[in-house]
C-alpha cells in the first residue's frame, strides 16, 4: 500500500522552503503596505468627501442668503425716485 | 532616494482624517488583494513543489473546483430563469398569414434559452461521470496514489451540493417545463420546412425527459456511481467527515455548515442503496446520529427563496431509490409541514431571532467591548519601541481569539437569519391580518403570506437589530484589517511553527519513534512548513537572551514572522495529518478522530486533532476581507425569484420588500433605540445588488434592485424628514407649555416628548447606495428649508381665513415653529427663520413696508373689525357683535394640514388650542401685543398710517350727513326747561329733535362715529403696549448708551460725555492695539467702529413718542378742514346758547336719540355700536374745542338735571311716582356721561387743549378759536395728508 510521507529529497524541500519563507516575508510585507495605502486612499476620499459636503452646505447657505440680499438691492435700485430727495 | 515603504505609509498616519461621520452603515469598500486562500489563488500548483506525490489528487481537485464553478453559474442561471412565455406576443386575427413568422421568431428567441437549459443537461451530465469517476479512483482498496486529501473531499461534498441544488431548482421552477413546452410546439411549427430534424428531434425528447423527471440528476449521478460497485467507502468517508464536522461545528462558516447540511441526506441515499452497505455504513456513524442532524435543522436554506428539509429530500427520493426505502427510520421523519403540533411548537424557539435576541444582543457588546480593547492594546504595541517579546506575543494572540470569535459570531448570527428565513418560508402565515384598512382584499400572494405578514412587529425589531449588529461589527472588523493582518498572520506563523517545531518534536522523539511509517510523515510535516530560520535577522545579543529564554519553557525557540503559511502547505498539512490518524485506509471503521485502537496515545491524536481543525480555521482569517464579505452579507434578504414565479406577477411592491420593511418599521416605530440602525436595511440593498452583479450576473435584476432602492430612498427621506420635523417640533412645543401648568396637571406626562437621537443621522453625509454616495444631511436640510416655509405658509394661510382675535393663536404656532427652528438649528444648517419669515411674508422689499401680515391685518381691520366689533370701555376689549353683521365678511374656509404644522402631536395641539380658545373670542391687551411683536417697528408705521387714513376718510364721509342733520335742525334750540319735568322735557326734545327727512342718516353718522372712535381707542391701546416696550427696551439699553432716567420722566445723559459702550470698546481696542503682539489689530478697531455705529442707532431709536398723542393731533388736523362747518365762531366771542349748528349739538342729539333706543328692549342699540360712538364723538367735540358747550348744552345732560331737580322737589312733596317710565333711560343717560367724562379726562390728560385755548384769548378779550398746539409730535405736519 502506497504510504503517504514520501517527500524524495527532503532536504532539499527543507531549503526550497526556508527560502520560500523569507520570500513571501517580502511579498506580504510589500502587499500588506500596498492595502494600507489603499486603505489610505480610501479613507482620504471619504474624508474630504465629507469636508466637501460640509463646504458645499455653507455655500448653499451663503447662496441662498446672497440671492435674498439681491433680491433685496434689487428692489430699492428699481425705486430710484424713492431716494432722489 | 527611495524612501522605505513602512516609513512612507506611517507618514500617511500624520493627516488628519477625523469627519465624525458616525458609523451607521455596514462596510462599503472592500479592499483586498487577495484571491481567497480557501481557494488556492493559484490552483494548488505548489503542491507540488512539496513532493508527496499529490499531482494526481491535485488534478483531480482542480477539476472538481472548476466543476464546482461552473455549476453555480448554472444555478444562478435556473434560479433567475423567468419565463418567456408570458411576454410572447399574441397575433390579432387581422395578421394571422403571418403566423408562420410568428413562430419562427419565437423560436429564435425561446431557441436562445433553451440552449442554455441543454447546456446545463450537458454539464450535468459531464459533471456527474467526472464526479463519480474521481470517486472511483480514489477509494479502491489498492489505492496507488496519494489522496483524497481534505480539500478534496471538501471539494466533492461542493459539487454534490452544486448537482442537489441544481436539481432542487429545478424541480421547483415551474416556468422551465412551460417554456419548453411552447418550444416544442414552435419547433414542430417551424421545422416543417427543415430537413434532417430527427437528430435534433432526439436532443429535444432527451431534454424533455430530463426537464420533466423529478430529481433527474440525482438519478444520473446514481446511475454513474455504480456503474462500477465501489464508491461505497468513499461515500462512507464523506459521510463521516460531514457529521463529525457538523457535530463538532466550531471550526465551520454557515455556509459550509449549510452545504453539509443539504448534502447528508443526499449522500446517505446514495451510500445506503444496498442492505449490507447500509450495515456498514451504521457501524461507522450510528444511524441515531443522523436522525439527530435531521431532526435539529428540518429546513434547510439553499436559496433567498427556497428551503430544503432533508425528511422531505429523503422521503421523495425513496420513491426513486428502491433499495433506500427500506430505511423506515430515516423515513419516519416528519417533514416541515406535517410536523406535530407539539414539535412544531418547539421548533420556532430555535429558528425564531426574537427568541435569542437577548442572548445576541449581550454577545454583540460583550464582543465590540474585547475587540476595541484588543485594538487599543494593538495600538500601544505598535507605539512601542522596543516591547518585550512575551507581551507583544499575548497581544497579537488575544487579537487573534477575539477576531476568530468574532467570525463565529457573525457565521452564527447571519446562518440565524437565514435559517429563519427558511423557517418562515416553511410556514407561511395561515390567516394574514391586513395591516392597512383600506387593504380588504383577502387574497394575499403567497410571498405576502410568508413575509409581509409573517414577521410581526417583534420580529422585526429582533430582525433590524440583528441585521446592524452584524453590520457594525462586520464594517469594525473589515476597518482594522490592515492594522489587525501582520499580527494575525505572526500569531498563526507562531501557531504552526508551535507545532511542527515543538509538538511535533516531542512526538518524535516519544511516542513515535519506533514507528517507521508515521514518523517519516511526521517528519514530513516538518519539512515542507518549518521555518528553522526566523529568527536569523534579530541581533545577537537579543537571540542569546531569547534562547535563554527559550531553554527553560524545553522548547525550540523561534522568532515570530508576520507571513502566514500558503494554502498549499495547509492543504499538505491537513493531508498528512488524516494519513497519520487515518493510517490510509479508507475503510478503517470508526470516525476521523474516533480513537478505535489505533497506535496512537489518545494525548497525541487530541493535539493532532486540534491542529487539524485550527487548520482549516486559518485559510478564513488569511481571507481576512473576503470572510467579512461574506459573513456580513445579507444580500438573499430581497431576492424572491421562485415567488415572483408562483405568483404569476412582474414584482411585489415594495411593502413586501423585507428589507423596506425593516426601514418601515423603525420609522414608524419612533423607536429611539434603533432609529441609529435605519440605514443598515439600506445594506441589505446594497449586498443583493452586489450579489444580482457579481453572483448572479444577472442586469435584469440589478436594474430591478436600483428602481426600489431608488423608490424607497425617496419614501425614506419623506418619512424620516417628517419624523424629525414632528419630534422637533412636539419638543418645542412641549417646551413652551408653561411648566408649572403641566406639573400641576395628573397628566402632565402626555405633553411630554419623549427624547429621540437624530443627531447621528443629520451628521451624516454619505450614504452609500449601490455604489453612490448620497449626502444625507444635504437633503435633510433642503426637506426642511421647504418644510419650514410650507409651514409659515399654512400658519398665514389659517390666519387669514379667521378674524383679527386669532393673531395671538397665530404668534404662539410661529413662536413654536420658531423654537423649532432654534433646536433644529443645533444640528442642521438651514436657512435663518428671520429670513425664511421674511420670504413668506413677502417682506423682502426694502422700500415696501406693508407685508403680508400687515395687509391682511388692516384688510381685516376695515372689513370685518371696525364695522362688526364693538368695544367695552371697561374691559379694554373689543367684542364681536352679537347682531348680524353690518357687513359681510367673505373668507378662505380653514386650510387643513398635518399636526405637525401645529404643535406636533395631537395632545400638544390640544393643549396649545385651548389656551388660543381663550383668546378667540375677543381683541384686547394679548392682541396688541402680538401684533406688535409680529409686525414690528418695520410694518407697524405703515398701518398705523393706514388707521389714521382711515380716520380722516371717515370724518371725510360722515362730514355730508352731518351738514345734512345740521339741516334737520331747527335753527336755535334753547335750554330745556325745568318745569315739565323730566317728561316735559323729553317731549320737548323729540319736538327739536324731529330730523325728518333725514333720520335715515343718523344710522349711517352713529356708525361712522363709531368707526372712528375704535381707531382711536384701538390706537390708545397699541400705544400703552408701545409703552411698555420701548420701556422695556430703555431698560435694556440705557445703561450701555449712559442713559438714565431723570425726576420727570426725562432722559439724562451722561455727563462725562460718550457712552459706555463705546469708551468700553474703545479703550479696550486701545490696550489691545498698543500691544506688539496683537496679531490682527484691525479687526479690533472694526468692533469699535461698530460699538459707535450701534451707539448711534439706539440713540435714534430711544424716544419714539406716543402713538395716541400722534394719533389725536393728525385727527385734530383732520377736522380742520370742517372746523368752519361744525362749530360756528360765536359772533359776540361770548357762548352761544341757542345755535344748533355746532357739532356737539348734532351728536348731543344722535346721543340722546340712541340712548332711547337703548332702552327699548328689543333692539338693544348698544350691542351694535358699544363705547366708541362714545370715544369718537367726544373726541370730535374735544378736538373741536366744544367740549364745554356739550357738557352744558347735551340733552340728556340737560334732562339728567332736571331730573335731579325734579327728584329733589319730590322728595318734598312726597310724590311716590316721579318721572315715571324714564328710570332706565336715566340710568342710560348717567352711565353715558360717566362714560363722556372718562373720555374727556383721557383726552384733556393726553391732548391738553385748555390751556392753549385759554391763552388764546385776543388782547380784545375775544377768544382766538381753534389754534394749533405745539405738544405732539409734529411730523403730522410734514406728513402730506392722503387726497389733501
Amino acid at each position: 500500500m502506497a504510504r503517504a510521507g514520501g517527500i524524495t529529497n527532503a532536504v532539499n524541500v527543507g531549503i526550497a522552503v526556508q527560502a520560500d519563507w523569507e520570500n513571501r516575508e517580502f511579498i506580504s510585507h510589500i502587499s500588506l503596505n500596498v492595502r494600507r495605502l489603499f486603505d489610505f486612499l480610501v479613507q482620504f476620499e471619504a474624508t474630504t468627501k465629507s469636508k466637501l459636503a460640509s463646504l458645499n452646505e455653507k455655500l448653499d447657505t451663503l447662496e441662498r442668503r446672497l440671492e435674498l440680499l439681491e433680491a433685496q438691492v434689487g428692489t430699492a435700485s428699481a425705486n430710484q425716485s424713492l431716494f432722489a430727495t | 532616494m527611495a524612501v522605505p515603504v513602512e516609513e512612507a505609509i506611517a507618514a500617511l498616519s500624520t493627516f488628519s482624517l477625523e469627519d465624525e461621520q458616525p458609523d451607521v452603515q455596514g462596510p462599503g469598500v472592500w479592499v483586498s488583494t487577495e484571491r481567497g486562500a480557501t481557494e488556492s489563488p493559484i490552483e494548488y500548483s505548489d503542491v507540488s513543489a512539496y513532493r508527496l506525490s499529490l499531482s494526481e489528487d491535485t488534478k483531480a481537485l482542480n477539476q472538481l473546483n472548476a466543476l464546482i464553478q461552473e455549476g453555480k453559474e448554472m444555478a444562478s442561471v435556473l434560479y433567475t430563469y423567468r419565463s418567456c412565455v408570458k411576454a410572447l406576443p399574441q397575433l390579432p386575427d387581422s395578421m394571422k398569414q403571418s403566423q408562420a413568422d410568428l413562430y419562427l421568431e419565437t423560436y429564435q428567441v425561446l431557441d436562445l434559452e433553451m440552449s442554455r437549459l441543454r447546456e446545463i443537461q450537458r454539464w450535468q451530465a459531464s459533471a456527474a461521470s467526472k464526479l463519480a469517476a474521481d470517486m472511483q479512483r480514489f477509494s479502491r482498496p489498492e489505492r496507488r496514489i496519494n489522496g483524497p486529501t481534505i480539500t478534496h473531499l471538501w471539494s466533492m461534498l461542493k459539487l454534490l451540493d452544486v448537482l442537489v441544488q441544481l436539481d432542487h431548482l429545478k424541480n421547483a421552477k415551474a416556468s422551465i417545463p412551460n417554456d419548453f413546452s411552447w418550444y416544442k410546439r414552435t419547433f414542430t411549427q417551424v421545422s416543417i420546412q427543415w430537413q434532417d430534424t430527427d437528430s435534433m428531434r432526439e436532443e429535444l425528447d432527451d431534454l424533455q425527459i430530463f426537464l420533466s423527471t423529478r430529481w433527474a440528476i440525482l438519478m444520473n449521478l446514481h446511475v454513474e456511481m455504480f456503474r462500477v460497485n465501489n464508491v461505497e467507502d468513499i461515500l462512507q468517508v464523506l459521510i463521516v467527515f460531514a457529521v463529525e464536522s457538523l457535530e463538532l461545528d466550531f471550526t465551520l462558516l454557515f455556509p459550509e455548515r449549510h452545504i453539509l447540511l443539504r448534502v447528508l441526506p443526499v449522500l446517505v441515499v446514495l451510500a445506503t442503496s444496498s442492505e449490507k452497505d447500509s450495515e456498514s455504513l451504521y457501524k461507522r456513524v450510528k444511524i441515531n446520529r443522523l436522525i439527530n442532524i435531521f431532526k435539529n435543522d428540518p429546513v434547510i436554506p439553499a436559496f433567498p427563496d427556497l428551503h430544503l428539509s432533508p425528511a422531505a429530500i429523503l422521503k421523495e427520493l425513496s420513491m426513486y431509490f428502491q433499495k433506500f426505502s427500506a430505511q423506515t427510520r430515516l423515513l419516519g421523519l416528519p417533514a416541515p409541514h406535517e410536523l406535530p403540533p407539539r414539535e412544531a411548537q418547539e421548533y420556532p424557539r430555535q429558528y425564531l431571532i426574537i427568541n435569542h435576541i437577548g442572548a445576541i444582543r449581550a454577545e454583540h457588546d460583550d464582543f465590540a467591548l474585547r475587540f476595541a480593547s484588543s485594538l487599543n492594546q494593538l495600538l500601544l504595541l505598535k507605539s512601542t519601541d522596543s516591547a518585550d517579546i512575551e507581551w507583544s506575543k499575548e497581544v497579537k494572540g488575544s487579537m487573534y481569539d477575539v477576531i476568530v470569535e468574532g467570525f463565529q459570531l457573525l457565521s452564527r448570527w447571519n446562518a440565524r437569519i437565514w435559517e429563519q428565513c427558511a423557517w418562515k418560508f416553511s410556514r407561511p402565515c395561515k390567516d394574514p391580518v391586513p395591516l392597512e384598512l383600506h387593504e380588504t382584499s383577502t387574497s394575499f400572494s403567497d410571498y405576502e403570506k410568508v413575509v409581509r405578514y409573517n414577521y410581526g412587529a417583534e420580529e422585526r425589531k429582533a430582525l433590524v437589530e440583528l441585521v446592524s449588529y452584524i453590520k457594525s461589527i462586520g464594517s469594525m472588523m473589515q476597518r482594522f484589517d490592515t492594522l489587525v493582518a501582520d499580527a494575525l498572520w505572526e500569531t498563526i506563523h507562531a501557531e504552526v511553527q508551535d507545532f511542527v517545531q515543538n509538538t511535533l518534536a516531542t512526538m518524535l522523539r516519544t511516542t513515535f519513534r519506533k514507528k517507521k511509517d508515521l514518523s517519516r510523515i511526521l517528519s514530513d510535516m516538518r519539512t515542507l512548513s518549518a521555518d528553522w530560520m526566523a529568527n536569523t535577522s534579530k541581533s545577537e545579543s537579543e537571540l542569546q537572551s531569547l534562547q535563554h529564554g527559550g531553554d527553560e519553557s524545553k522548547g525550540n525557540f523561534f522568532y515570530p514572522r508576520p507571513v502566514a503559511p500558503t494554502a498549499a502547505q495547509i492543504h499538505c498539512l491537513q493531508f498528512l495529518i488524516y494519513e497519520v490518524v487515518s493510517g490510509g485506509n479508507l475503510r478503517k471503521p470508526g470516525g476521523l478522530f474516533g480513537n478505535t485502537g489505533s497506535e496512537i496515545p489518545v494525548n497525541d491524536l487530541k493535539q493532532l486533532e486540534s491542529f487539524f481543525y485550527k487548520l482549516s480555521f486559518f485559510l478564513h482569517i488569511l481571507d481576512y476581507t473576503a470572510t467579512v464579505a461574506t459573513l456580513t452579507d445579507l444580500g438573499y434578504l430581497w431576492f424572491r425569484e421562485f415567488y415572483l414565479e408562483s405568483s404569476r406577477v412582474i414584482q411585489f411592491p415594495i411593502e413586501c420588500s423585507l428589507p423596506w420593511m425593516l426601514v418601515e418599521y423603525v420609522l414608524e416605530s419612533r423607536n429611539a433605540g434603533l432609529l441609529e440602525s435605519v440605514l443598515m436595511p439600506f445594506d441589505i440593498y446594497n449586498d443583493s445588488a452586489q450579489q444580482a452583479l457579481v453572483v448572479l450576473k444577472q442586469r435584469f435584476l440589478y436594474d430591478e434592485i436600483e428602481a426600489e432602492v431608488d423608490h424607497c430612498f425617496d419614501i425614506f427621506i419623506s418619512k424620516l424628514c417628517e419624523a424629525i420635523f414632528t419630534y422637533y417640533k412636539s419638543w418645542a412645543a412641549s417646551e413652551l407649555l408653561d411648566p408649572s401648568f403641566v406639573f400641576a396637571l395628573d397628566n402632565g406626562e402626555k405633553y411630554s416628548v419623549q427624547p429621540m437621537r437624530f443627531t447621528a443621522l443629520l451628521k451624516i453625509t454619505r450614504v452609500k447606495l449601490l455604489g453612490r454616495s448620497i449626502d444625507l444631511r444635504c437633503l435633510i436640510a433642503e426637506w426642511m428649508n421647504k418644510v419650514f416655509r410650507e409651514n409659515l405658509e399654512f400658519l398665514f394661510d389659517r390666519f387669514e381665513s379667521q378674524d383679527l382675535c386669532a393673531i395671538v393663536e397665530l404668534e404662539k404656532l410661529l413662536d413654536i415653529l420658531k423654537h423649532t427652528h432654534e433646536l433644529l438649528s443645533k444640528d442642521l444648517s438651514i436657512d435663518s427663520f428671520s429670513l425664511m419669515l421674511n420670504e413668506m411674508q413677502e417682506n423682502i422689499s426694502l422700500v415696501s413696508f406693508s407685508s403680508r401680515l400687515a395687509s391682511q391685518i388692516w384688510l381685516e381691520m376695515q372689513s370685518d373689525f371696525l364695522p362688526n366689533f364693538i368695544l367695552c370701555n371697561t374691559t379694554q376689549r373689543f367684542i364681536r357683535s352679537s347682531k348680524v353683521p353690518l357687513v359681510s365678511v367673505q373668507k378662505p374656509s380653514v386650510p387643513h394640514a398635518k399636526a405637525n404644522f401645529y404643535c406636533g402631536t395631537q395632545d400638544l395641539n390640544s393643549a396649545h388650542q385651548s389656551f388660543a380658545r381663550l383668546h378667540s373670542g375677543f381683541f384686547g391687551m394679548p392682541h396688541m401685543f402680538s401684533m406688535a411683536r409680529l409686525l414690528g417697528s418695520r410694518s407697524l408705521p405703515w398701518l398705523i398710517r393706514a388707521l389714521l387714513d382711515h380716520i380722516s376718510n371717515k370724518i371725510a364721509t360722515i362730514e355730508p350727513m352731518i351738514t345734512g342733520l345740521q339741516e334737520a335742525l331747527p335753527k336755535s334750540i334753547g335750554l330745556l326747561p325745568f318745569d315739565g319735568g323730566v317728561t316735559g322735557c323729553m317731549r320737548l326734545v323729540k319736538e327739536n329733535l324731529n330730523w325728518g327727512k333725514k333720520s335715515e342718516l343718523k344710522a349711517e353718522v352713529l356708525r361712522g362715529i363709531k368707526e372712528i372712535g375704535s381707531v382711536i381707542y384701538w390706537m390708545g391701546l397699541l400705544d400703552i403696549v408701545l409703552r411698555e416696550v420701548d420701556t422695556t427696551h430703555f431698560m435694556q439699553t440705557a445703561p450701555w448708551l449712559g442713559f438714565f432716567p431723570g425726576a420727570d420722566g426725562q432722559i439724562l445723559h451722561n455727563e462725562d460725555g460718550g457712552s459706555p459702550v463705546v469708551n468700553l470698546f474703545a479703550s479696550a481696542t486701545a490696550a489691545i492695539a498698543s500691544d506688539p503682539n496683537c496679531p490682527n489689530p484691525m479687526s479690533f478697531h472694526t468692533i469699535s467702529k461698530q460699538a459707535e455705529a450701534a451707539d448711534l442707532l439706539y440713540k435714534a431709536n430711544m424716544n419714539s413718542g406716543s402713538v395716541l398723542e400722534y394719533t389725536l393731533a393728525f385727527t385734530s388736523a383732520a377736522l380742520d378742514k370742517y372746523c368752519s362747518k361744525w362749530s360756528t365762531g360765536p359772533k359776540t366771542g361770548f357762548i352761544d346758547i341757542t345755535t344748533s349748528k355746532d357739532f356737539y349739538r348734532i351728536y348731543s342729539g344722535l346721543q340722546i336719540g340712541y340712548l332711547e333706543e337703548t332702552t327699548q328692549a328689543l333692539s338693544n342699540n348698544n350691542e351694535v355700536l358699544g363705547d366708541s360712538v362714545a370715544w369718537g364723538a367726544c373726541t370730535v367735540v374735544y378736538l373741536l374745542g366744544q367740549q364745554l358747550h356739550f357738557e352744558l348744552f347735551d340733552f340728556s345732560y340737560q334732562v339728567l338735571n332736571v331730573a335731579e331737580v325734579e327728584a329733589a322737589s319730590i322728595t318734598q312733596t312726597h310724590k311716590v311716582h316721579f318721572a315715571q317710565g324714564w328710570e332706565a333711560l336715566l340710568e342710560a343717560m348717567k352711565k353715558a356721561r360717566r362714560l363722556n367724562n372718562h373720555v374727556f379726562s383721557m383726552l384733556k390728560a393726553r391732548c391738553p387743549l385748555e390751556d392753549k385755548t385759554a391763552c388764546a384769548i385776543k388782547q380784545s378779550g375775544a377768544p382766538l378759536h381753534r389754534i394749533k398746539f405745539e405738544n405732539t409730535v409734529s411730523a403730522f405736519e410734514t406728513l402730506p395728508q392722503k387726497g389733501a
